[in-house]
């Protein structure tokens, strides 16, 4: 009884979604046929009266195109929790330059919106993904289109048998709706992913864009530090060193004549020393942490959370160990995470886990502070997230308004 | 007192050998690598040994390493770890046998000389001697501050001075109190630890640092 009522249920909803499937993808069919329609008013035998027809087909195929995609996406996407990536290219930024006029990319135009009507039209022009969706909208009706319209199909036969009275089309139509209304709309999932995502030229552009990106954040980045060091280096331990050469020089000369002031000069220079240790031990912490140079990350972590102001526990299934780099960065990300809990989240325990399964390492870092962690932009955890994207590395944050705060990295890397 | 040096810098190395002789021991033999190092604490068996964390081959933490192996072989061999770094997981490690003679220290402690030597020696008498560094990061780490929430202020501070390895009288002319007030405070926060005491200055520091191991 059970099955039979969900099976109804099933049939209804499946007949609604077919019906929406049709109209959707018979959208430009129905708009050609209308012109066909127009030109035959017109008269069929008079080439001139074909001319409005074939612009309106042209037309309106064009303005279509990208709507019926975009509608069948969101279909897709609601109704089978596939996400099909549009892929469509973004239009860069129009300026303003000194001369009062647009700048969009490609040309200059007097006024704002001139420019991006301008750009607008290019780029849709320029943009692979309008061929493509020009393609699916020629292929769509006789596919997905026309499977899907069995269902309404068969009840307008039955409708139009009945009423003719030739009951035994009715219940063939009939029959033929009610077992097919089901399944006829499932049709829209395997072409849309077959013909609507981005083509591997199209994926492929992307990646490079990404990759450029990816470089130049890095390059900036890597600069910035080597910077810090030096200047930190310049600051500090250099500076140290040579007052300490200064003392040491005048205690020389002061040793015959006065040698108490010597000794004190003496005690001073040996203080002076231990500071520039100090110094540079925290400069080469922050470079490279000698735990994770000896033992690798999972150790490293453990000496992290020991240190951490934090009750941190952690828990990692396996000694692994990972080329130096992404180990670096997975380690400082769980850094820049502990100082985040403790700092803005107010936590007083954390759990870390380490875990890798065939192709990613997994990092679960949570904590019982407030919450409300995101990643804006120019803070430490979009930051985070560019270090991690430069090993293909993903960012998760799940951080409600009071708590817990979750965040999870991975990183791909294969196994050694 | 027969000391063994393993460092793997010539100039430290030196240095060092040249400071103990200056105090009146005897250094028996020097080692540069990790396995050098193990073969030389084996063969040696010295009062104390000086030994470098970080050694050839691997340049990793192949001194400590030489360090927890002999000492799993001679139970109680006084070692002094010296170290560029501060690291609680190494401090833990060393200490995690509970038998006496262990000492961690940042290099730059050589430089008082005075002191250093004074360490090296409690350290072969069987006591520990800790850098304040260390045990300033073993008191503040996240698993024994609500632990150790319990303790005054100045408890903190005698404890802290305990397990650098001193003893009451020493800790009261830190912290310019009299013995006796010393020995109060040790039995108070005891008390609060759930430590039961005994009279010897080394189970006490190591009671301390055992029970700040307990995860």
């Amino acid at each position: 009884m059970r099955q039979l009522v969900s099976w109804v249920a099933s049939a209804c909803v499946g007949f609604v979604r077919a019906c929406v499937v049709m109209v959707v993808s018979m959208l430009v069919p129905a708009v050609w046929a209308a012109a066909v329609a127009l030109g035959i008013w017109w008269g069929a035998g008079n080439p001139w009266s074909w001319v409005a027809p074939f612009v309106l087909v042209c037309v309106s195929t064009l303005a279509l195109s990208r709507p019926v995609c975009r509608m069948v996406r969101l279909l897709v996407a609601r109704w089978t929790a596939t996400v099909i990536p549009a892929g469509y290219r973004q239009a860069g930024p129009v300026t303003r330059m000194s001369t009062g006029y647009w700048w969009n990319g490609f040309s200059y135009e007097r006024t704002s919106r001139d420019a991006l009507m301008d750009q607008k039209w290019r780029v849709r022009w320029s943009d692979p993904a309008t061929w493509r969706d020009l393609r699916f909208t020629g292929i769509a009706p006789l596919t997905v289109g026309l499977i899907a319209s069995i269902p309404p199909a068969g009840v307008a036969a039955a409708v139009l048998a009945f009423s003719q009275s030739a009951p035994f089309i009715g219940i063939l139509g009939l029959v033929v709706a009610i077992a097919s209304a089901p399944y006829a709309w499932c049709s829209v999932e395997p072409v849309a992913v077959r013909f609507l995502r981005a083509s591997p030229a199209m994926t492929l552009a992307d990646r490079v864009d990404e990759l450029t990106a990816q470089r130049a954040d890095t390059t900036v980045v890597q600069a910035a530090e080597i910077r810090r060091i030096e200047r930190d280096l310049h600051d500090g331990a250099q500076a140290r060193l040579v007052a300490l050469g200064l003392s040491l020089a005048t205690a020389e000369k002061l040793m015959e004549t006065d040698s108490d002031q010597a000794k004190a000069l003496m005690q001073e220079a040996r203080v002076s020393a231990a500071t520039s240790l100090t110094e540079l031990r925290e400069l080469v912490q922050g470079i490279n942490p000698p735990v994770l140079n000896d033992r690798g990350l999972v150790d490293a972590v453990r000496a992290l959370a020991l240190d951490s102001p934090l009750e941190a526990a952690v828990s990692a299934d396996v000694q692994l160990r990972l080329d130096p780099p992404i180990e670096s960065a997975v380690y400082f990300g769980i850094a820049e995470l502990l100082t985040n809990a403790v700092k803005h989240a107010h936590a007083t325990q954390a759990r870390i886990s380490i875990a890798r399964d065939d192709t990613d390492i997994v990092v679960d870092v949570e904590d019982n502070g407030r919450g409300r962690a995101s990643a804006r932009a120019g803070g430490g955890l979009a930051g985070l997230r560019r270090r991690l994207a430069v090993f293909d590395g993903t960012l998760e944050i799940t951080s409600p308004a009071g708590g817990p705060t979750r965040v999870r990295m991975m990183v791909p890397c294969e196994s050694l | 007192m027969r000391i063994v040096v393993a460092e793997d810098l010539y100039l430290l190395r030196d240095g060092m050998v040249r400071l103990v002789e200056a105090y009146g021991h005897q250094v028996v033999a020097t080692a540069t690598t990790g396995p050098e190092a193990l073969d030389a604490l084996l063969t040696w068996r010295p009062d104390v040994s000086i030994v470098d964390v970080r050694m050839p081959p691997t340049q990793s933490d192949e001194g400590l390493r030489a360090a927890l192996a002999a000492r799993s072989e001679l139970p109680g061999l006084p070692i002094l770890i010296l170290s560029q770094y501060v690291e609680q997981l190494y401090a833990r490690e060393l200490l995690a046998d509970g038998a006496g003679g262990i000492g961690y220290f940042l290099k730059e402690s050589v430089f008082d000389a005075d002191q250093f030597i004074d360490a090296l020696e409690r350290v072969a008498d069987g006591g520990t001697a800790m850098d304040p560094a260390v045990i300033a990061k073993l008191l503040s780490s996240g698993s024994s501050t609500r632990r150790l929430g319990q303790l005054t202020e100045r408890e903190h501070s005698v404890l802290s001075l305990m397990a650098e390895g001193l003893s009451n009288q020493a800790i009261g002319q830190r912290l310019f109190l009299s013995e006796s007030a010393i020995s109060k405070y040790t039995t108070s926060l005891f008390g609060k630890l759930g430590i039961t005491d005994d009279d010897s200055n080394n189970r006490r520091v190591l009671a301390v640092l055992t029970y700040l191991n307990k995860p």
